[in-house]
């Protein structure tokens, strides 16, 4: 039997206080769920056990002993280890060398490889997982992975073990074969760390559930005796959403259509019309397959069936070249890999998407390059003191304007922001959505997708729900609350 | 007074190859009392001027993030092809010397184009990194070049190239140096002035990003590796002019010149940005070490130990700027 306790702990980021003087403690044996919103403060928590962030303040202690680590290694050998979202595990090399990597059995001087396997046998045996230990990891798929990082987990035989949305990138069945080994693990005396934001999954495997929002403890329940509207209710707490301006209205002219869309992998069958001056939201949580629908209508990624029809013409073949100059403007979840060149500058990065419209010819008109430039600056009130200047001396707000602005230079007839919101500030926020609304206004639709679901509230004419690649639902946003959203995203009613 | 040591340094960092290259021929003139006179700078920009012609496509592909390293047997190939041609058709009697290299020139240009092709398509579509296709190609291409020529020198080259390969203007401006500075004009303003350009630095800087801007990234690279190959044979054509013979085996090591040139004039090796000038200025440096070196009879073995470390210490340099930069 072994206990993980805080005492005050917070931790303070530069205009945010992430977490705000928690207490609490858990005890082996048990699942715990952590539970809340983006932002609430859940992956902080997680990272002060990882040892990859510090508190600010305030003590974790492990069975009565005060832990003080400096990095994830150091709290590795605490006894807490944590399996990450994304895979770590090194695909060409086998199971058991994953497992034991940097610290394979040694024998004068040479690897043991007789002992790896058996060691690595026993360990996949006694959790339950069957999977041949001399297996190339890149022969597995994901789940299986999946396991492995935890088998590698447990191989340090930690008290505590994190697990940072482990069913995301799941199948229903895989998630079954998971929480199997997850059931098995409690009877090892483990404190078990379990972080989702799929809500209906908690009543299958977990057995408190400790709620945190903007960085406060709300409370530690038994799953059990908790249901999903009380659950809700204190994820959310009042919320107060802003509603779009009453001005913003959308024509019944169909814009764009996206006919059975599928890719054969992560969405299938997706249809919707989208609306002259309409801005229509998609909300659906990772792994749900929104990234990669608004990558298959603008070209990025391949499609399998069904067709993508704009302004009445069918786009059987699309590209991002294709698609920018029928007039389709993407902006990219990832900015700074995907959405912007760093190593440009603020003008250059202004007039990618525009080049060909630069003039006529192999040259680039000067006058026009400047028009453009400084309609987006004083438009998008972009705060530059030169446009030569490295697009990258910008804050993150800044950059993501840039990288509108340089697809409002095609005046696009529809654009897509793809988690548009990202890692800006709030001011910034508010100023992207103006500019959606703006464009909405000289009847350019919109398509917004969010994890943030009071943003798409706020935003959109319409919200559709995604889940699993399929289009679930359609809603009126001027008829739900976040909370009633939310239980709609998890296919709940 | 503290600021103005500030604007100083501003101004030594911003014009540090410059300053480089005017301490190094103060020094040099000191040193060799042959170093200033005319003849021995126009000698200095006639070595410069074929290696400079091929740097200035260089900097294209490096500005997009890729290499070509088959740059040597391109420049032999085509004084090869030339003189072959040439040579061929008029012991075939279909036309004298002087029109039969031209017919020779079209042929290693359209040669050219489709290596540059097909380094391109290596590249983009099978994503083959570009040291490794171009190195192959590289070895392709002098294989073939030997082949076709039989592993000998071939003269048959007319008079009117030897003008062009070592003629001089008023008696004193070598001709290939015209060349250079026509080179540099188009690659200057191909990189500054027009969309292609454009797309090379975003290309560069950033392919995923410029994809989804909707630039055809694959067109933009092929395109630059036919630029630099026809470089090669502009190049190529002149060498053997100066010489009167197309040899498979000549510009051993002008890739190397070509990238040292390049990375020198302060172009990152990593791609997304390009300088034309730069480059401009760093065959000048490279060529008044070279110079220097020889006045000053240093070893020729030696003299490649020299040019190793340069480039080393260039890449160097420019990470540090960078990194500089950046923080």
């Amino acid at each position: 039997m072994s206990i993980l306790e805080t005492k005050n702990v917070s931790k303070q980021y530069p205009g945010t206080l992430a977490l705000d003087n928690v207490t609490v403690s858990f005890e082996s044996g048990k699942v715990h769920a952590f539970i809340g919103k983006n932002g609430s403060g859940k992956s902080t928590l997680v990272n002060v056990f990882s040892g990859s962030t510090a508190a600010t303040s305030g003590k974790v202690f492990l069975d009565g002993k005060e832990l003080q680590f400096r990095s994830p290694s150091e709290a590795q050998a605490c006894g807490l280890a944590t399996v990450y979202q994304e895979l770590s595990l090194v695909p060409n090399i086998s199971v058991a060398e994953n497992i034991f990597l940097g610290r394979l059995p040694m024998k004068n001087g040479h690897v043991d490889w007789k002992k790896t396997y058996a060691e690595a046998e026993n360990l996949l045996k006694e959790i339950g997982i069957d999977i041949p230990v001399k297996e190339q990891i890149s022969r597995l798929s994901i789940w299986q992975c999946q396991m492995i990082e935890i088998a590698k987990a447990m191989s340090l035989n930690p008290k505590v073990l994190m697990l940072d949305e482990p069913t995301s990138s799941l199948a229903q069945h895989e998630v079954e074969a998971l929480f199997r080994i997850i059931r098995k693990l409690k009877e090892k005396d483990v404190i078990i760390i379990y972080i989702t934001h799929k809500l209906q999954e908690l009543w299958q495997i977990a057995d408190t559930c400790t709620v945190l929002r903007d960085g406060k403890l709300i409370g530690i329940r038994n799953i059990h005796e908790l249901d999903r509207r009380e659950l809700l209710k204190m994820m959310f707490g009042e919320v107060t959403v802003k509603s779009m301006p009453e001005d913003l209205k959308c024509s019944p002219n169909v814009v764009l259509k996206v006919d059975h869309l599928s890719d054969g992998r992560r969405f299938q069958n997706v249809s919707f019309e989208l609306h002259e001056g309409e801005v229509l939201g998609i909300a659906g949580m990772l792994g749900s397959g929104r990234t990669e629908l608004l990558s298959c209508i603008f070209g990025s990624r391949k499609s399998t069936e069904g067709s993508v029809e704009l302004k009445g013409k069918i786009y059987e073949k699309r590209s991002p070249e294709i698609m920018n100059k029928a007039g389709m403007a993407m902006i990219q979840e990832d900015r700074k890999r995907l959405g912007i060149n760093l190593s440009g500058s603020i003008a250059q990065n202004l007039c990618y998407a525009a080049l060909n419209r630069i003039g006529k010819g192999i040259n680039i008109d000067r006058k026009i390059e400047k028009k453009m430039i400084e309609k987006q600056v004083s438009d998008l009130q972009i705060k530059v003191a030169d446009t030569s200047y490295p697009i990258s001396a910008l804050s993150g707000g800044n950059q993501q304007k840039v990288a509108v602005g340089n697809w409002l230079n095609i005046d696009p007839e529809v654009m897509i922001f793809d988690e548009p919101s990202k890692g800006i500030d709030v001011n910034a926020k508010q100023q992207i959505f103006q500019i959606i609304w703006d464009q909405s206004r000289k009847g350019v639709s919109s398509i917004l997708v969010s994890t943030e679901l009071e943003e798409l509230l706020e935003t959109c004419h319409r919200i559709l729900i995604m889940q699993n690649g399929k289009i679930t639902k359609e809603v009126d946003p001027k008829q739900m609350t976040v909370e009633d959203l939310y239980a709609v995203c998890m296919g709940e009613e | 007074m503290e600021k103005s040591s500030k604007k100083i340094s501003k101004f030594i960092e911003q014009y540090m190859l410059e300053v480089v290259i005017v301490v190094m021929i103060v020094f040099m003139s000191f040193l060799s009392p042959h170093f200033l006179k005319v003849n021995n700078i126009m000698n200095i920009l006639r070595n410069i001027s074929l290696q400079g012609i091929v740097a200035f496509g260089m900097t294209l592909t490096i500005v997009c993030g890729e290499l070509d390293l088959s740059v040597p047997s391109s420049v032999a190939t085509a004084g090869v092809l030339t003189a072959l041609i040439g040579g061929k058709l008029e012991s075939a009697g279909i036309m004298p010397l002087q029109y039969g290299a031209i017919v020779g020139i079209l042929v290693s240009c359209v040669f050219a184009a489709v290596v540059g092709l097909i380094n391109g398509i290596c590249i983009t579509k099978f994503r083959i990194p570009a040291m490794i296709a171009t190195i192959a190609m590289n070895y392709i291409i002098y294989g073939f070049s030997a082949f076709i020529s039989k592993g000998y020198p071939v003269t048959t080259l007319p008079s009117w190239l030897s003008v062009i390969g070592s003629g001089k203007i008023f008696g004193v401006i070598p001709v290939p140096v015209i060349f250079l500075l026509i080179v540099f004009a188009i690659t200057f303003y191909l990189l500054k002035y027009t969309k292609y350009g454009r797309a090379c630095l975003a290309v560069g800087g950033n392919a995923e990003s410029a994809r989804l801007s909707g630039i055809n990234v694959v067109k933009t690279k092929i395109i630059t590796m036919i630029i630099v190959q026809v470089c090669c044979v502009l190049s190529g054509v002149l060498l053997s002019g100066q010489v009167m013979s197309g040899t498979f085996s000549f510009a051993k090591g002008w890739e190397m010149t070509a990238i040292s040139s390049v990375v020198i004039g302060g172009s990152s090796i990593a791609g997304g940005t390009g300088n034309v000038k730069g480059t401009f200025l760093g065959i000048i440096f490279l060529g008044i070490i070279l110079n220097g070196m020889t006045l000053m009879n240093v070893n020729d073995y030696l003299q490649y130990v020299v040019r190793g470390v340069l480039m080393i210490g260039a890449v160097m340099l420019n990470a540090m700027m960078a990194n500089k930069n950046r923080g």
